[in-house]
């Protein structure tokens, strides 16, 4: 137990910091209480919730200095290895949930087998291939898995609140665990791979190792977060993996903040708030530019695409530590001002 | 049925394929080489140039040929605007931030042609339609025309880059940019033009690509992932491994087609690019790793 202690420096959690978080959690799993109204719980809060862990899991990977372009392989794979086990081989649903966690590790131990000892870019590519690769495969073989048309997954909980504190459940762990690896000597090898790379070799890292690690358990966590969004759509098919399920997670991690644990919450709460609520405005928009572009019927799911695209730009550019820095930096100042204050 | 003929067809169509890969691939190369700079959303450019090229030819009644000049000129002007708002800023930051850019790039291009164009697929009417047929092997003349315009664009850049000032200058600087500041280049500029002359490239591959085959706003992501695969099989900022890999990768990919059909002829890019990087990971040209 003290090694365990030590493993994961668990002293430090008794920090400030951390009743800022205990405060957060109690405020996310006070939320239904406050908001009250179905269609937000499980159609705004529950999906923040999964993208949350699949924003996490991205940047975990990222943490560990690597990036990936085709994290939805690892999100389709754990969403229908969960569906099918239930489905197929009548494995409880929760049980498959992890399981398609799994397996998706698994795979991803074998992609990093092979590329975590290439460059960013890369190792970018090649996970996007890989993406797209197993879009293919899981098309192919449709006679037996029926991705193509697609199916519906069988429910561990029924929607609404419920459906919600499970989410809440499996993303409070997640993260918790997350949160101790890049707190674990675990963590401290990543961030010195990421820092420079021959450093860290120089030191004596395994440095190809480690990367493998951060890549597996990145991977894991995608899987997890797959057969959670099957839960949450109810249903899945091969659009999952699309490259728009691939870059949501980089997104969500760098609008937010890359490397820290808030910034990937802070993303997919964004990201998945413009998803949720300016189709509102579609047909204002439709209505101000609508006889500019004939060429679509509706202007506003391309301009929404569009910000997205604007919004990362705008934040690498200008905010290249995401939108946690601002917050940050703000709370800092104010601080500042309040200590001036009393002198 | 697999015959002599249709194998000497489906080599030859490879050819016309891989040529306009090779433009692509090229501009990627030329840009990765002076700049160290991977741009992620080269295929997009590509695709805004099929349609530049669409819109000219169609809507003002431009000969296609010559709405590949248009094409051109458009998408460089693109390039200079994209270089100058975006990249430049991040240039010489953490190397992640060049992609996040590029996928930022990628979601505002592939958004805005489908506001401008709609999401249906399009194809550039041709100026010489007609299929030429010899000994049982047939071609259209727009697959012979972009073998011949693909060996005149290239032409025109080793010319570009032998014997011209500029020429020089970029490859100053790609060999060490600090030595080149130093030497009174403007590295700025150089990046400038490169970007720009990396867009033509693309934007006359996007109109090449649109006589040949129909396109959609969705078209990029394939055709950057096909110029990847091929300047890592040639070797990263290497044009004669550009070329020779941008031809064995259309060979490959149109046999692949021929042979196996179906969905494999795509897939065969992640296979080349996989076992490339597992096998030499520094390309068959290359000569040293990055």
């Amino acid at each position: 137990m003290t090694r365990f202690i030590k493993l994961f420096n668990l002293s430090r959690l008794y920090s400030r910091r951390f009743i800022f978080v205990i405060a957060g959690l109690v405020i996310i799993a006070a939320l239904p209480l406050i908001i009250g109204s179905e269609y937000v719980i499980s159609e705004v809060l529950a999906p923040m919730l999964i993208f949350a862990i699949y924003a996490s899991s991205w940047n975990l990977l990222a943490f560990s200095g690597q990036g990936s372009l085709g994290h939805a392989a690892f999100l389709g794979i754990g969403g229908f290895t969960s569906a099918l086990l239930a489905i197929k081989l009548g494995v409880p649903p929760l049980l498959g949930l992890f399981l398609g966690g799994l397996f998706s590790a698994a795979i991803g131990f074998l992609i990093g087998l092979t590329c975590v000892r290439l460059k960013a870019w890369f190792l970018g590519m090649v996970t996007f291939g890989f993406s797209v690769i197993s879009l293919t495969l899981v098309s192919q073989f449709d006679s037996v898995i029926g991705g193509i048309m697609g199916f519906r997954t069988p429910l561990i909980v029924p929607r609404g609140v419920l459906f919600y504190y499970f989410t809440f459940a499996v993303a409070a762990a997640s993260i918790f665990i997350i949160y101790l690896i890049m707190k674990s000597k675990l963590g401290l090898a990543f961030k010195a791979i990421r820092e420079n790379e021959l450093e860290a070799k120089m030191t004596g890292i395994n440095t190809a190792r480690y990367r493998l690690v951060a890549f597996i358990l990145s991977t894991f966590f995608a899987g997890l977060a797959g057969g959670l969004y099957a839960q949450y759509i109810r249903y899945i098919d091969v659009s999952i993996f699309s490259p728009h399920f691939s870059f949501l997670p980089l997104m969500m991690a760098v609008i937010g903040g890359l490397g820290t644990l808030s910034g990937p919450l802070i993303g997919s709460a964004i990201i998945v708030s413009i998803d949720a609520y300016l189709p509102r405005i579609d047909h204002l928009l439709q209505g101000l530019l609508g006889s500019l572009f004939p060429a679509v019927s509706n202007v506003g799911p391309p301009i929404r695409m569009m910000l997205l695209g604007i919004i990362l730009l705008v934040v690498v550019i200008f905010a290249p530590k995401g939108i946690y820095s601002v917050i940050d930096k703000a709370y800092a100042h104010l601080l500042n001002k309040r200590a001036a204050g009393k002198q | 049925m697999i015959t002599p003929s249709g194998l000497a067809e489906t080599l030859l169509w490879g050819v016309a394929n891989g040529c306009i890969y090779i433009l692509l691939a090229t501009g990627l190369s030329i840009i990765f080489g002076v700049m160290k700079l991977v741009n992620f959303a080269h295929g997009q450019l590509l695709m805004i140039g099929a349609y530049l090229a669409f819109t000219t030819s169609v809507i003002l009644g431009v000969n296609s040929y010559l709405a590949i000049l248009v094409a051109m000129v458009g998408v460089a002007i693109i390039g200079v605007a994209v270089e100058r708002l975006t990249f430049r800023k991040v240039l010489g930051t953490e190397k992640l931030n060049e992609i996040f850019v590029s996928l930022g790039l990628i979601y505002i291009f592939e958004n805005a042609a489908v506001l401008l164009w709609g999401n249906k697929s399009a194809q550039i009417p041709s100026s010489i339609n007609g299929i030429l047929s010899l000994a049982g092997i047939s071609i259209s003349y727009d697959r012979l025309a972009a073998i011949g315009i693909v060996v005149v664009i290239l032409l025109s850049i080793v010319f570009l880059m032998k014997r011209t000032k500029i020429g020089l200058a970029m490859q100053a600087t790609s060999q060490k940019s600090d030595a080149a500041k130093l030497m009174g280049i403007n590295i700025e500029k150089v990046y400038v033009f490169t970007f720009a002359l990396g867009a033509a490239l693309a934007g006359a591959a996007g109109a090449l690509y649109g006589i040949i085959f129909p396109f959609s706003p969705t078209l990029g992501a394939l055709p950057t992932i096909k110029a990847f695969a091929i300047i890592i099989l040639g070797g990263l900022g290497s044009i004669p491994g550009a070329v020779i890999g941008g031809l064995l990768y259309g060979i490959a990919e149109t046999t692949a087609g021929y042979l196996l059909g179906g969905i494999w002829p795509d897939a065969i890019a992640f296979v080349l690019l996989i076992a490339v990087l597992i096998i030499k990971p520094t390309g068959l040209f290359g000569g040293k790793g990055e």
